[in-house]
């Protein structure tokens, strides 16, 4: 399978294209900022064709195969205002086209064209999209991807799972109802379909996109509640290295009575990276290194991740990029926190900080990586295609006390897709993709599953409106059995509602239906929980949703802040949940099941406000989510567990020179239901918590000072699991 | 924005986990868990803990021999829940939550009509009797544990016998 995918990409690769007698030339530049500072990560595409790129850490772009001609060039970056203009290209010829872009916090976001599949004019899409930039990431001095995240509007992280607008709940790590892609590659694991959020090293990341509603129609399964796409950063031209090593402390218990150790739990970070590059090809690899002591009783955890990256022009067309990363993990597992007995409770109903002594030394040991390469072809301006393969490998042991588990998970994966600007008012992509994932487990057993897919999208400008419809057929086998076909179709529709271009207010609506198909982990997980036997079921079939959004951005308002709210309704059927079977005489089982029907409908807004220009930044993202959860065949109902009805985020930046200063507070509400009711710990409370960061720069090296849960505020998110408490980090970067 | 931080400091002021103690020190009398299954009636107006010295054979004992006579309430939205009862020390032989539905108590036998067992203390070595607790002079009996089954609610008579209204 793997040389089958090599040979094809080799091959692809070195085709020569039609159309390169066509009157073609480069187009190359710079973006900066008015005062001569680069500007990375900056979208420079050429309107009315596939032709786009970013700018890489100096801020340099270069667009080979531009027609020869009078052609119209768009820049724009986050937190910049675009830039439109026109160019006359010679055949033959390179043309340079530097581009100064303003400051304008309120101008929206450019949507990547390069490493997902939302086409777009340049301006909105259809879909409620969230954006994370580099300089986020900066700022946060975050250690992994989800922490960044984690402040987004209508995003939450229930102990490790991503919920947009509600989705995905928490179900022990068993699946997500959201899908992750790094570059457009999906990397949900092949045995349980979760997400491994530290994989990639957070200095590799160049930004984030969500994605939200359903994304199936072009994404496939797992994209049931949205998408998260990761891109990586592009390797610069010229040799950079880059240095980051972080120290920090958690917080001690804020009651005497919860004490657990006598001294404070450390953590710390180094990690190193090189790049090297030219016109025509390019190399990154970057190694690093964590531990923490954890904030609670047998928490500490070891990593050490390597990855790389390269790129390859292997002719004026056609770009080559393969990518890799290998992470090793070791952790302690704080299974549940101790009750009442079940360990030195100093007399307490419950102690959050400790745990059962029956689960003393309890670990688990992870290795994980993927391997990726994409080979993307200009055939023309208006045409381009893309092949890509990728193998995404985890490999766990759980030990136990009583017990040892493991599991060794695969996912293979291909794609090919074609991408047409047929006319300046139009474009079109369509594509196939197949998938192939194998587990071999003392808990999961030994067993296949394969997808196969075709998709296709179209965008049309209508008059002042741009509609866009597709759909996708998916064919699952499981052990190579019978095959089951899920047909996902989504229309979706954005209006400008004034005249201000890309920067305007703009209308959007969408209509689309989701399914996630159940992972080998539910179809076939056979261990015991709670004292009772989990047993498989084989006869699983895919959740499918439909969900429905409609929303506005405005323009700029008093001209300093700018509002963005969109309603969001889904309705989910057959979606999977562990239910306990009383079976005759006297067994007690419990069996996954597509048993529930529910409603996820809400309000998803946000304020981004710039009252002093370059200076202050602050944005306000508020979620409201109502959910109806109903049993096949009874006809009461109650909410989705573990869905909180409010979810607020604030957050506020001031800069001044090299200084930065911010906080970000986080608030949820108490969820009003949690899983398995009556036989666990039902305690519960809403979270609260305000971050505050500090930043300063000089020369070549950036500290940053980070302090999470400052108020040290205990609450936990999922049941007996206590969410982090108070951690003060300091990370020194050094770039070169 | 100063109003917006003022409410962040409001917001954060309060509601996070706090240390349970299982006894309050000053108590006398009992504490525990318990634990909620089936499905709440919907005209249940609260569930309170009660305790007699010795087991009632009458309505009337169950009436006028409770302790505390007028008793207080237990959450029962949740499916856990801690509670602690005042009580003078001596073994108490049966400990039980009572399930009332809407009605005004007259502390007369009558009362049972508005009353039910929800559920009691079990003797650790036979759970199919009742269990006996003991209140130390100036000090508590913890670890009182016991389930309410909110399905299995049963009438006064199954355990006394009442002669009168």
């Amino acid at each position: 399978m793997h040389r089958a995918i090599a040979a094809l990409l080799v091959v692809l690769a070195l085709c020569p294209a039609p159309g390169d007698a066509m009157a073609q030339g480069v187009l190359r530049g710079w973006v900066h900022d008015p005062q001569g500072a680069p500007i990375r990560g900056a979208a420079v595409a050429v309107r009315g064709t596939t032709l786009a790129t970013e700018t890489d850490l100096e801020g340099r772009y270069r667009i080979p195969v531009v027609p020869a001609g009078t052609v119209r060039v768009h820049a724009a970056a986050i937190g910049y205002g675009f830039v439109d203009t026109t160019v006359a290209l010679t055949g033959g010829d390179s043309t340079t086209v530097d581009f100064i872009l303003s400051l304008a916090p309120l101008a929206l976001p450019p949507v990547d064209v390069i490493s997902d599949k939302v086409s777009h004019f340049g301006d909105r899409p259809a879909t409620s999209v969230a954006q994370l930039t580099e300089r986020d990431l900066d700022r946060r001095a975050v250690n992994t991807v989800d922490e960044a995240i984690d402040h987004a509007p209508g995003v939450q992280f229930v102990n490790g799972q991503i919920n947009l607008r509600g989705s995905t709940g928490y179900v022990q790590g068993l699946n997500s109802r959201v899908l992750m892609t790094v570059d457009g590659v999906p990397m949900n694991q092949g045995d349980r379909g979760g997400i491994s959020w530290d994989l990639l090293p957070v200095d590799d990341i160049e930004g984030v996109q969500i994605l939200k509603g359903a994304g199936s129609s072009l994404y496939g399964s797992a994209a049931f509640g949205g998408v998260v796409n990761v891109t990586t950063r592009d390797i610069p031209n010229g040799l950079h290295t880059r240095a980051r090593f972080t120290g920090g402390v958690y917080g001690d218990p804020p009651h005497a009575v919860w004490r657990f150790r006598d001294s404070p739990g450390l953590l710390g970070s180094g990690d190193v990276a090189a790049s090297y590059g030219n016109d025509e090809w390019g190399g990154r690899f970057s190694v690093g290194d964590r531990h923490s002591d954890g904030y609670r009783q047998q928490d500490q955890d070891d990593h050490l991740h390597f990855a790389g990256k390269a790129r390859w022009q292997s002719s004026v067309k056609t770009r080559i990029d393969v990518s890799g990363a290998w992470a090793v993990d070791r952790y302690d597992v704080p299974l549940s926190w101790c009750s009442r007995g079940k360990c030195d409770d100093l007399g307490q109903v419950f102690q959050p900080f400790k745990v059962d002594t029956t689960e003393r030394g309890a670990r688990t040991d992870s290795r994980k990586g993927y391997l990726a390469a994409q080979v993307r072809t200009t055939v023309s301006p208006t045409l381009a295609w893309v092949a890509r393969g990728s193998w995404l490998r985890t490999h766990f042991t759980d030990l136990r006390h009583s017990t040892s588990e493991f599991g060794v998970g695969n996912r293979f994966g291909t794609e090919g897709r074609l991408e047409a600007h047929p006319d300046s008012t139009r474009t079109a992509i369509v594509g196939a993709e197949a998938t192939f994932s194998d587990v071999t487990s003392d808990i999961f057993g030994t067993h296949s599953q394969s997808e196969f897919a075709a998709y296709g999208q179209s965008d049309q400008r209508i008059g002042v409106a741009r509609v866009s419809g597709g759909a996708r057929l998916d064919f699952l086998a499981v052990d190579g059995g019978s095959l089951t076909a899920v047909v996902s179709p989504r229309i979706g529709i954005s209006v400008p509602t004034d005249r201000r271009g890309p920067n305007g207010g703009t209308l959007r609506a969408s209509i689309g239906r989701g399914f996630r198909s159940p992972t080998m982990a539910e179809r076939f997980v056979h261990t015991t929980a709670l004292g009772f036997d989990v047993v498989p079921n084989p006869t699983l079939q895919p959740e499918t949703s439909w969900s429905f959004e409609i929303g506005h951005t405005s323009a700029p308002l008093l001209r300093f802040m700018r509002l963005d709210a969109a309603v969001f309704w889904t309705e989910a059927r057959d979606l999977i949940e562990p239910r306990l079977l009383q079976l005759p005489p006297d067994t007690v089982e419990i069996r996954l099941q597509n048993v529930v029907h529910a409603r996820l409908a809400g309000l998803d807004a946000s304020v981004i406000a710039a009252p002093i220009p370059d200076r202050l930044i602050a944005t306000l993202g508020y979620t409201y989510l109502s959910t109806r959860r109903r049993l096949e065949g009874d006809s009461t109902s109650g909410p989705l567990a573990f869905r909180p009805r409010h979810l607020v985020t604030l957050g506020a930046d001031y800069a001044l020179g090299p200084i930065g200063v911010g906080a970000d507070f986080r608030f949820a509400s108490r969820p009003e239901r949690i899983e398995l009711e009556g036989f666990v710990d039902p305690r519960r409370v809403p979270v609260k918590v305000l971050d505050l960061r500090a930043g300063w720069k000089r020369g070549p090296i950036e500290w940053r000072l980070l302090a999470t849960n400052v108020l040290n505020y205990i609450h936990n998110l999922v049941p007996e699991t206590l969410a982090p408490v108070r951690t003060i980090t300091l990370t020194a970067v050094w770039s070169h | 924005m100063r109003k917006v931080w003022l409410l962040v400091a409001f917001l954060t002021a309060c509601g996070g986990l706090e240390p349970e103690p299982i006894c309050a020190p000053s108590l006398v009398g009992l504490c525990g868990t318990v634990r909620f299954r089936g499905t709440v009636p919907a005209n249940t107006e609260n569930v309170f803990i009660a305790a007699y010295l010795t087991f009632p054979q009458t309505c009337t004992d169950l009436i006028a021999n409770r302790q505390p006579l007028i008793p207080g309430s237990v959450p029962y939205t949740d499916s856990l829940a801690l509670y602690s009862v005042p009580l003078s020390p001596g073994t108490y032989q049966w400990v039980l939550a009572v399930w009332k539905k809407p009605g005004t108590l007259t502390l007369t036998p009558a009362d049972t009509q508005y009353l039910r067992v929800g559920g009691y203390y079990r003797n650790p070595a036979d759970s199919t009797q009742p269990g006996s607790v003991t209140v130390p002079n100036g000090a508590s009996a913890g670890d009182v544990n016991f389930v309410v089954d909110f399905d299995r609610l049963r009438p006064a008579t199954d355990f006394v016998t009442c002669t009168g209204p």
